[in-house]
């Protein structure tokens, strides 16, 4: 049973942040959501946690509709991070805990586990506001977790890390999947999303553009990549074009890549070079990279956007 | 899990110890304190820096063949205004006995020197008795005394009554006449209301009715205040985006509610303390430093044991409903410095009931006064000023408490509709508008 977020339509005013968006993600997997700024990924969130609620449409978790579901279910990473600044780290995170009906004498262990983990623990008695970004961010994400979420949703939880912490967090995304956890996160990182995710959604002026398992999605691009190059100067890649469906798509220093469609045999490449007598040093059947995939839904990359998200932020909240 | 408990108290919890621990907090309440004993101990303080004194006064008598003596006619006077009480009653009060502490009345004969010792601060005035050649006595003060002087007020009516005895007895009344004369009327105020309170209790009971009215609205100010101040700084801080998901906004809003207005309450508390303490150690510590003060106000009305619970249950109420939407109010905003503004026409609201229950104290039984007293967000105000002054039958005061309860239930529907909406939306400004058209779809 799964999580399933059943044509979703909120408006914000004259704006509609979400248009019959839906999509389903399995249980014990990782889940990655991508879209550009404002495509509507927090308020996708923010519906299933059912803070906001949807002017059409539902989501069920297990069969149960979320409105049904102790708050308890989820946890949840907010893009915009917040944390009591004269708190303690180790009063502020019994005081969520408790709020989730988790008694104070059940986590304190749980606590310093994970501080442990994320090498900070000596940080428990330190106010918030003493430590940086990127640790206020590992407790942040130690908030969500601690009365054990059965689906952890986590807005851009990459985001101002430094490639250390950035390792951690991965293991202890790792570490939720293992103990059985859902996991679901937007990021505009698509190696991330390569590294860790099993399925994916896009999502795209409020609708999802394309969803499923990463491996799916890509093979219903209905293409292949072909990577290819040969010693020596060449004679020009115009030999190339001349084959039926294929397209070049870069031209490399070292290589050329190729669009073939799914329905051709991208050998056939390889024969025509050697029966041409090129000598072939690389020849590389690939899939088209997530970032490929993004483009061609969105119509353009994720992270420009994210520079120019940088300079209007708030935009986010609202839409 | 959508009970208010126990997430409400853990929200309250963590409010109240912040607030409580916090240096804001803690100063304030310190000061205040102080402040407040240095007041109850204003009159030792007066008495010895010698603001007390009481005034010495000079009388020269020019005009031999005046009857009465001025001197004691004054001195009686100048006693019996000092202490107010003493001359009470209409009964034939024994002459006040002129003590060390009372207005002193010296008869000279020397006006040159008595006029000097006033110039030179020594003396407070100079009353010189002279006769006009119409044959009425004239008077002629000498003092530093401005016209709303205490003291030259009293000279004043002994002049009066002098001339008028004098006058009497040229006119060839006899002395005990004219005791006959100014003895006072018999005067009697029954109260219409058979319950009314008793005339010697008034002054005490609008003194305490005044209390009521201002330690209301300066709680509902104060920490009405830190119940919006409180939101607006989870929602700019961004830790509103958890707590909402870990708790409900009745929740939440219970919960801020419930805490901040415990760390207000357990201010007023530390300041009620103080006044006890300032009250009960005034009387030691001024006879400890050998002066006089006055340690007893006012005379405390009595109370129907209800009456306390009653005004508990205004104050309770009142403070809620209004912090209650205070806290509404906080949500709208995205930026602490806007709280002031959300928060404007609660001010306004509770000003409006603050002077009306001033205009009201003076006619507790107007038909207005009445009628606001059971309207929710003035009965707080006035219902406890008209238990005072007056007798609001109990089905009055008990309906008022009704419509208040259900008032703050309704402001905390509406509350926490506006509060799950709000937290969320940020903006430049949030108006109302945008707010209620989220509330639509609020959880």
């Amino acid at each position: 049973m799964s999580l399933v977020v059943d044509s979703i339509t909120k408006r914000f005013g004259e704006i509609v942040a979400l248009d019959g968006a839906s999509f389903t993600v399995e249980p014990g997997r990782i889940f990655g959501l991508l879209g550009a700024n404002g495509a509507g990924k927090t308020t996708s969130m923010r519906i299933v946690l059912d803070i906001l609620r949807p002017d059409a449409g539902r989501v069920t978790w297990q069969g149960t509709e979320n409105t049904e579901l102790p708050r308890r279910t989820w946890g949840y990473l907010p893009e915009e991070r917040g944390l009591y600044p004269k708190m303690r780290v180790g009063d502020q995170l019994r005081f969520f805990a408790s709020l989730y009906g988790i008694p104070d004498a059940e986590v304190r262990a749980e606590i310093d586990d994970w501080l442990e983990r994320f090498r900070i623990p000596d940080y428990r008695d330190r106010r918030v506001e003493e430590l940086s970004k990127g640790n206020q961010q590992k407790i942040q994400f130690i908030a969500a977790i601690l009365h054990d979420p059965d689906v952890l949703i986590m807005d851009e939880p990459f985001t101002g890390l430094d490639p250390v912490n950035v390792r951690l967090l991965k293991e202890a995304f790792l570490e939720m999947k293992q103990r059985g956890k859902t996991l679901i996160f937007s990021t505009h990182q698509m190696e991330t999303v390569e590294e860790l995710c099993e399925s994916i959604a896009i999502v795209d002026a409020g609708r999802v553009v394309v969803s499923g398992a990463v491996r799916d999605v890509k093979r219903d691009m209905g293409r292949q990549v072909v990577r290819l190059a040969t010693e020596g100067d060449g004679n020009g890649v115009g030999w190339l074009t001349d084959l039926p469906g294929v397209t070049v798509t870069a031209e490399r220093e070292d290589y050329v890549e190729l669009r073939v469609p799914s329905d051709r045999d991208p050998a056939t490449i390889l024969r025509t070079a050697v029966d041409r007598g090129e000598k072939v040093t690389l020849f590389e059947i690939a899939e088209p990279s997530l970032e490929e995939i993004f483009v061609e839904h969105v119509g353009h990359r994720a992270v420009d956007e994210e520079e120019e998200h940088l300079a209007m932020t708030g935009r986010e909240a609202t839409a | 899990m959508n009970g208010l408990f126990p997430n409400a108290l853990h929200v309250a919890r963590r409010e109240y110890i912040t607030r409580v621990r916090g240096r804001a907090f803690v100063i304030t309440t310190i000061l205040l304190g102080i402040a407040v004993i240095a007041l109850t101990m204003l009159p030792t303080i007066l008495a010895l820096v010698g603001a007390n004194d009481p005034p010495e006064i000079a009388v020269s008598v020019e005009a031999d063949d005046v009857s009465t003596d001025p001197v004691v006619a004054l001195q009686a006077l100048l006693v019996a205004g000092a202490n107010p009480a003493a001359g009470e009653g209409g009964e034939a009060s024994p002459a006040p006995e002129p003590t060390a502490e009372g207005p002193t009345v010296t008869r000279t004969d020397d006006p040159g020197a008595a006029a000097q010792s006033v110039r030179d601060g020594r003396l407070d005035g100079l009353l010189t008795i002279t006769r006009t050649e119409d044959g009425d006595l004239a008077f002629t003060y000498l003092s530093d005394a401005g016209p709303t002087n205490q003291t030259r007020i009293l000279v004043t009516q002994a002049a009066t009554a002098l001339t008028i005895g004098d006058r009497l007895e040229q006119a060839g009344v006899s002395a005990g006449d004219s005791a006959q004369i100014f003895a006072p009327p018999d005067f009697t105020a029954e109260a219409a209301d058979p319950n009314a309170r008793d005339e010697d209790e008034f002054g005490g009971a609008f003194i305490l009715a005044y209390a009521v009215v201002i330690l209301t609205f300066m709680a509902i100010l104060t920490y009405g205040n830190w119940v919006a101040q409180s939101v607006a700084e989870e929602k700019s801080g961004r830790v509103m985006e958890l707590l909402i998901t870990a708790a409900s906004p009745r929740q939440l809003l219970t919960g801020k509610v419930l805490g901040a207005g415990g760390a207000g309450l357990t201010q007023y508390l530390a300041i009620v303390a103080a006044v006890v303490i300032g009250l009960a150690a005034q009387g030691p510590v001024s006879s400890a430093l050998g002066v006089s003060g006055s340690s007893q106000p006012f005379q405390m009305p009595t109370l129907d044991p209800l009456t306390p619970l009653a005004f508990a249950a205004f104050f309770l109420l009142g403070f809620i409903l209004y912090a209650t939407l205070y806290a509404a109010a906080g949500s709208m905003v995205s930026r602490i410095e806007d709280v002031q503004q959300a928060v404007g026409p609660l001010i306004f609201l509770a000003m409006a009931g603050y002077f009306a229950a001033f205009a009201g104290l003076n006619d507790p039984n107007a038909d207005w006064v009445r009628l606001l007293s059971l309207v929710p967000f003035f009965s707080p105000y006035l219902m406890p000023a008209r238990m005072l002054l007056s007798s609001p039958a109990p089905a009055e005061i008990l309906g008022a408490i009704a419509l208040l309860a259900v008032t703050v239930v309704g402001a905390m529907w509406i509350a926490s509709r506006i509060y799950s909406a709000g937290v969320l939306l940020y903006g430049q400004r949030v108006g109302i508008r945008s707010v209620l058209r989220a509330t639509r779809v609020a959880r």
